[in-house]
């Protein structure tokens, strides 16, 4: 094994030998000494909300990757490949130039054109004030109801985009709320407020292309509905064109026996 | 819907069904049980003795090694699959990498569990690092195996560490991150150390001069049966894959993995099982011909003993070899699921069969003019302690199968529509 040590000869073979088991031994241990460094410095650079949501994004099926150009009826079929980062895809100027094609009602929600939205069902509302409000859309606060806990960020904290904005716990599930944003916590609201936080942003980071907005909106909802729908029959049973109707409010209490679990999951992007 | 009681459902990824927590501990327990009396079994060989086997001077190999070799050469599954996806860039695999990582670690630490118990005064392990024999193919499959689990522990890392509950830790998900990024490197060394541990394990038995029916020549230090190890163990390890997953998929009412992947597996195995049977089959002329004439041996001799006739050479070619290979190239066989796995079992089988004749039947026969024919039968402590590796296999691979994502389209699979028109569903 080593020289002097009992059964190593100076000879080829033996060097040849040892000399590969030595190459293979550093290489396993150099790889994991690097994982670990690098990990370590991933924590201390505060970077693992973003690690976070790419590997919540890698975990979402395929249909719910779907680009923001094919919800607006731009394209016929695209998946995202950039984790809905939109501010760095290079294709994104070439298809916003397309003309639309989606439906204009949001299925009788409340998605008012001046807010923009995440996937994660925030929305992000510039004030005049300079602040940015965020809250919680329609669609998630009807699934919700009145929540039985809010964990919220202290005033002063710095959240990261898709990094957690703040907790949702509702029957035994509990959930991670992304923030739509980055910005420094200013205010903390409620879900009777219709808001949940106000944050400061500063100028330079004000560039939201990865929200959606406009005749994207429609596009999104009818598949989060499609979505929903799916996950909320009953097991076994064939699936159905929807039929009309309107989401109902707190449809988590009106349906306890449903698998929440899994529905919220679907619906914060969480895996 | 959530029907059943799983008090550890927030354990279990979010999207995925899995079944009640009674159940699962229901289908655990005869495991556990065969685990126990294997662990006892063990227990007596450790603190007792080889004595307490039916091996003796002539059957120094037994059971034992015929589990070790087998499940080897099936785990091979577990470095081909993540040298075809990371170096050879076949991402469509990726559906079954994580399952062949974890059936990987279960079979190299279920031989290394054997070995340790066989070899014995496992405190002593550290002796053949330390003063190691160099001339021995057991030194190189020691240091290749023991490297190769470091390996496969390290790429099973990371799944660990997708736990629902486990990737909520910062510092977790931030290695488990950064080790997935270097997971090629690991994957090429899998290759390596896999390579020259399943060729040796194979030469092994070619380099026995004093053992006529297992010698072979070969090219420089190699005999042919290192390079047949390899070929063999990576032919039927995506068999094996294919034959597990289907288990599974059985078992949990579920579909696990897309069709094209079954398509995928098969082809490979396919390719690489008629490559090794047309290899296999000019070993056995040259030997037949030219090897154990030429140490004294008339070839049919080595058949003409008990139940070793020629029929298993016959079986391992025909049956287990040419007739599975001709079935997963031919695509209209290879299209249908039940032909599928039926040439991968019998390729399975056949090299089960092919580790059990060059362990067994190479230490039956006479070699020398006072030898006798001698036959071997395992007795029950050798028996539970096989039971107790299968045992463990199983008990790792449903906790894991419960717990980790070890296939990663069974989500969008879930939601898929089957023929019937009603949604896949299962437990």
């Amino acid at each position: 094994m080593f020289p002097g040590v009992d059964g190593f000869h100076w000879t080829f073979a033996h060097v040849i030998f040892l000399a590969i088991f030595f190459a293979v031994g550093m290489t396993i241990v150099a790889t994991t000494v690097l994982a670990l460094w690098r990990a370590h410095r991933d924590v201390k650079m505060r970077r693992v909300d973003q690690l976070r949501w790419h590997a919540e994004f890698e975990d979402l099926p395929e249909a719910e990757r779907t680009c923001r150009h094919e919800l607006a009826g731009r394209l016929e079929h695209r998946t995202c490949p950039n984790a809905f980062a939109c501010g760095t895809c290079p294709e994104y100027s070439t298809y916003a130039a397309l003309p639309t094609d989606a439906p204009e009602y949001t299925f009788g929600m409340d998605y008012p054109p001046n807010r923009l939205y995440h996937r994660g069902h925030s929305w992000v509302r510039e004030d005049e004030d300079g602040l940015v409000t965020v809250g919680l859309d329609d669609l998630a606060s009807r699934l919700v109801g009145k929540p039985d806990a809010v964990v919220l960020p202290e005033k002063g904290q710095w959240l990261e985009a898709n990094g957690t904005g703040w907790r949702l716990r509702k029957n035994g599930c509990e959930v991670r709320v992304m923030a739509p944003i980055a910005g420094e916590v200013a205010e903390t609201g409620s879900a009777a407020e219709g808001w949940y936080l106000k944050l400061r942003v500063p100028p330079e980071m004000r560039q939201w292309r990865h929200l959606l907005r406009g005749g994207e909106v429609p596009g999104w909802l009818l598949r989060e509905l499609e979505r929903l729908q799916l996950q909320l029959a009953p097991e076994g049973s064939a699936p159905s064109l929807a039929d009309g109707g309107m989401l109902v409010d707190g449809l988590m209490d009106q349906m306890p026996e449903a698998d929440w679990d899994n529905v919220m999951g679907g619906t914060f992007l969480q895996s | 819907m959530a029907s059943t009681t799983m008090i550890d459902r927030r354990y279990i990824a979010r999207g995925v069904e899995r079944t009640g927590t009674a159940r699962f501990a229901m289908w655990l327990a005869p495991w556990v049980l065969l685990l126990g009396i294997g662990l006892y079994a063990a227990y007596l060989c450790l603190y007792y003795g080889l004595n307490q086997t039916n091996m003796d001077n002539r059957f120094a190999f037994g059971l034992w090694i015929f589990l070790d070799l087998s499940i080897i050469a099936l785990g091979a599954g577990a470095f081909f699959t993540g040298f075809l996806v990371y170096l050879m860039k076949m991402k469509e695999l990726k559906a079954v990498l994580n399952s062949a990582v974890v059936l990987g670690f279960i079979c190299y630490s279920g031989a290394m569990l054997v070995l340790a118990i066989d070899v014995g005064q496992p405190a002593r392990a550290w002796f053949t690092f330390w003063h190691p024999n160099t001339h021995s193919m057991l030194t190189e499959v020691t240091f290749c195996i023991s490297c190769y689990l470091v390996v496969l522990s390290l790429e099973y890392i990371p799944m660990l560490l997708k736990n629902r509950q486990l990737k909520k830790a910062p510092s977790f998900l931030a290695f488990e991150h950064q080790l997935h990024i270097l997971v090629p490197v690991l994957a090429a060394v899998g290759t390596l150390l896999s390579f020259f541990h399943q060729g040796s394990l194979g030469g092994l038995y070619g380099v026995l001069r004093g053992r006529p029916f297992a010698f072979r020549e070969g090219f420089s230090i190699w005999p042919t049966t290192f390079f047949l190890f390899i070929l063999s163990a990576i032919a039927v390890g995506p068999s094996f894959l294919a034959l597990t997953t289907r288990l599974v998929e059985k078992i949990t009412g579920k579909a696990l993995i897309p069709d094209s992947v079954y398509q995928r597996l098969g082809l490979i195995s396919g390719l690489l099982l008629a490559l090794y049977v047309a290899a296999k089959s000019i070993d056995t002329l040259v030997w037949l011909n030219v090897t154990s004439p030429a140490v004294g041996f008339a070839p049919w001799e080595h058949y003409s003993y008990g139940q070793f006739g020629i029929w298993l050479m016959a079986a391992e070619i025909g049956l287990f070899g040419l007739v599975p290979a001709g079935l997963l190239l031919w695509p209209r066989t290879r299209a249908q699921r039940g032909w599928l796995l039926t040439a991968a079992a019998l390729a399975c089988c056949g090299v089960l069969l092919n580790r059990f004749i060059l362990t067994v039947q190479t230490l039956a026969l006479p070699t020398l003019a006072f030898d006798e024919f001698m036959t071997y039968t395992p007795n029950w402590q050798e028996v539970a302690t096989f039971g107790l590796v299968v045992a463990y296999g199983v008990i790792l691979y449903s906790l894991s199968y419960r717990y980790l994502p070890l296939f990663p389209q069974e989500k969008e699979l879930a939601g898929a529509v089957t023929e019937e028109g009603t949604h896949v569903s299962g437990r």
